[in-house]
């Protein structure tokens, strides 16, 4: 299975900037996503990958090889399509067999890859229908189905599941996966839904702007944002800026103990499900909501506001002044540099 | 409040009633007027013709030169449709595809023929196509038709090309399919209805059409139009009118009809893929 290497890739249309001086390596079989809000370049980076735009500057190398210039049909990648892109007048089987037929490989091959990859995405009785006759989550099998079927090396997702219902997202979230396990192939998977990025991925790299902003393992990516961006896009944060002093920084709810000594100017951010109730911070209850598996808090005191999520057994009313802690090693010092929000 | 099933029942018997009198009725005098028998005379109060026969028709087809016009007029339009589409194609995909400056001002003066009145296009048309040397009657009109009704062409095939999904395409090229593959797989399917529609538009106008035909064809050269205005204007004879009228539509029909049926043979799904 190939690796994939991108170099300095930089992507402007006129005088627009989609991406400048992307690099990022995958390795082989691993599977990475390319995570971001709307606009901040991900899929113009698949799309680079898959070869339907060419970058203006930088490269592309699948296996060492550079392939920059090489027409998508000569890669060996596949993608798989938001819309699914499935071909409306041909039958799920022969959606499937494309691939294998465009590319010559043989028809007794073709046939066995069909056969097979219809049944392991549960499809052999729908094999004969055309794709409008399918629900989404089938059609969203057949795309799949079709692009495994020229047997690439990487696999390309772009945001395959925001078209599916929340249940169903993560049953196919998961069928993913597990088949990206059991083939081996490199997956590039590209969504804005944070949650998704998170369950799935190897490493996650978030891009806002047409840059990189960060990039790593789920969970460093969120207990250990680097920037007010990050820390906000990648689930709910809470955040405060001050000097720390011997270790603590003063927040409007009281002493805040950061694993720093002292800093002049300096924001930090911590996560609403680390705060434990009994502490020495202390606000007063402006809303709380019961989620059934936790409660979703929200704190007030001088005009700030902040979030914590506690255990669903517990009971708290609005009005009530409650105490609370954050334990040191799950409060971050961020680089407070970006606005964050600059291409959101 | 109106129940639904009542409403329903009444717009279905306005549309009938509509459809009644605007096509079975006339269709249906045409057809009496043109096998009035000549020897009893259908006048008032009489609602039927008192006698039938196909007299009127075997006097027009051995008579007058409706043969030859026949000829014409039915050798035209298929030719003339087939021209316009393969010439108009290229526009339509500039229009339904590509962005280019100029491209909202293109599509406007693309149009500008269908706005103008048919006789002043005939008239300067025909003078022309006798500057340049165009002396075959028959080639000058089928000429002046693609010009003519190029534009419904391009119109109608410049929307089926902009519902190319651009997705199906690149996963076409994703595949590995070579050009003439992503063409079958993702373009074919999605203009096939408008090439059809296109094809039966230009068919018809081409047909029907009277002024350029006139213009260049009177005195000598006649298609089916130009006989049905000769029995309609001077010398008013109601019966032969009624015969050319038939014979104007009847490949009208038959062409709905052919066309009608491969569109149901191919492919009901829609174009967008999205579930």
């Amino acid at each position: 299975m190939p690796d994939l290497d991108i170099r300095n890739v930089e992507m402007r249309f006129g005088g627009f900037c989609a991406l400048s001086d992307v690099s990022l390596s995958v390795s082989s079989g691993k599977f990475i996503t390319l995570l971001g809000p709307s606009g901040c370049g991900k899929t113009t980076l698949l799309n680079i990958i898959a070869g339907f735009l060419h970058p203006t500057q930088g490269s592309v190398l699948i296996n060492g090889k550079g392939v920059t210039s090489l027409r998508p049909e000569n890669r060996d990648t596949a993608m798989c399509f938001q819309s699914y892109a499935l071909f409306p007048h041909l039958n799920v089987h022969d959606n499937v067999a494309f691939g294998p037929r465009q590319k010559r490989v043989a028809r007794a091959e073709t046939q066995s890859r069909v056969s097979t990859l219809l049944s392991q995405m549960g499809l052999d009785l729908h094999s004969t229908k055309l794709p409008n006759a399918l629900s989404g989550g089938q059609q969203q099998r057949v795309a799949l189905a079709r692009a495994l079927a020229v047997e690439p090396g990487l696999v390309l997702f772009d945001e395959p599941l925001s078209n599916l219902d929340a249940k169903l997202r993560d049953q196919v979230r998961s069928e993913i996966r597990s088949l990206q396990r059991e083939l081996g192939f490199t997956a590039v998977y590209v969504t804005h839904d944070q949650a998704e990025a998170l369950a799935m991925s190897d490493e996650v790299f978030l891009l806002n702007g047409g840059r990189i902003v960060q990039s790593g393992k789920p969970r460093d990516i969120y207990f250990k944002p680097k920037t007010r961006f990050v820390a906000d896009f990648i689930g709910a944060a809470n955040l405060h800026s001050g000097p720390i002093n011997s270790g603590a920084m003063t927040t409007p709810f009281g002493p805040l103990s950061v694993d720093s000594p002292n800093l002049s100017m300096s924001t930090v951010c911590w996560r609403p499900e680390s705060a434990a109730l009994g502490g020495p911070l202390s606000g007063v209850v402006s809303s709380a909501a019961f989620q059934g598996s936790y409660l979703d808090v929200f704190l007030t005191k001088d005009g700030e506001t902040i979030r914590l999520q506690i255990s669903g057994d517990q009971h708290l009313e609005v009005g009530q002044t409650v105490s609370f802690g954050v334990p040191r090693d799950r409060v971050v010092i961020i680089e407070d540099t970006d606005t964050g929000q600059a291409n959101a | 409040m109106m129940s639904l099933p009542r409403l329903n029942t009444i717009l279905a018997t306005c549309l009938i009633t509509t459809l009644v009198l605007w096509i079975v009725i006339p269709f249906a005098m045409a057809l009496m007027w043109s096998m009035v028998d000549p020897g009893t005379s259908w006048s008032y109060p009489d609602i039927l013709p008192p006698a039938l026969s196909f007299e009127r028709w075997r006097i027009m087809w051995e008579t007058s030169s409706l043969k030859t016009a026949m000829f014409n007029s039915y050798s035209l339009a298929p030719v003339a449709g087939m021209i316009a589409i393969i010439l108009g194609a290229p526009t339509a995909y500039a229009f339904g595809r590509l962005t280019f400056p100029g491209k909202g001002i293109a599509q406007i003066l693309m149009l500008t023929p269908i706005v103008l009145p048919g006789f002043v296009t005939a008239v300067f048309f025909a003078s022309i196509l006798v500057s340049l040397g165009f002396h075959s009657r028959y080639f000058a009109i089928l000429l002046g038709h693609v010009v003519l009704f190029m534009p419904y062409a391009v119109r109608i095939l410049s929307v089926s090309f902009s519902q190319v999904n651009n997705e199906v395409v690149n996963a076409a090229r994703d595949l590995g399919a070579s050009p003439f593959g992503v063409f079958r797989a993702a373009y074919w399917p999605a203009i096939k209805p408008g090439l059809f529609a296109a094809y039966l538009i230009v068919f018809i106008l081409s047909i029907e059409e009277f002024a350029l035909a006139f213009v260049i064809g009177s005195p000598t050269f006649t298609t089916v139009p130009t006989i049905l205005y000769s029995y309609l204007g001077y010398d008013f004879i109601r019966p032969n009118a009624a015969v050319v009228a038939i014979v104007l539509v009847v490949p009208n029909v038959l062409l709905l009809i052919v066309l009608e049926r491969l569109m149901q043979s191919a492919n009901p799904a829609n174009v967008s893929g999205k579930g």
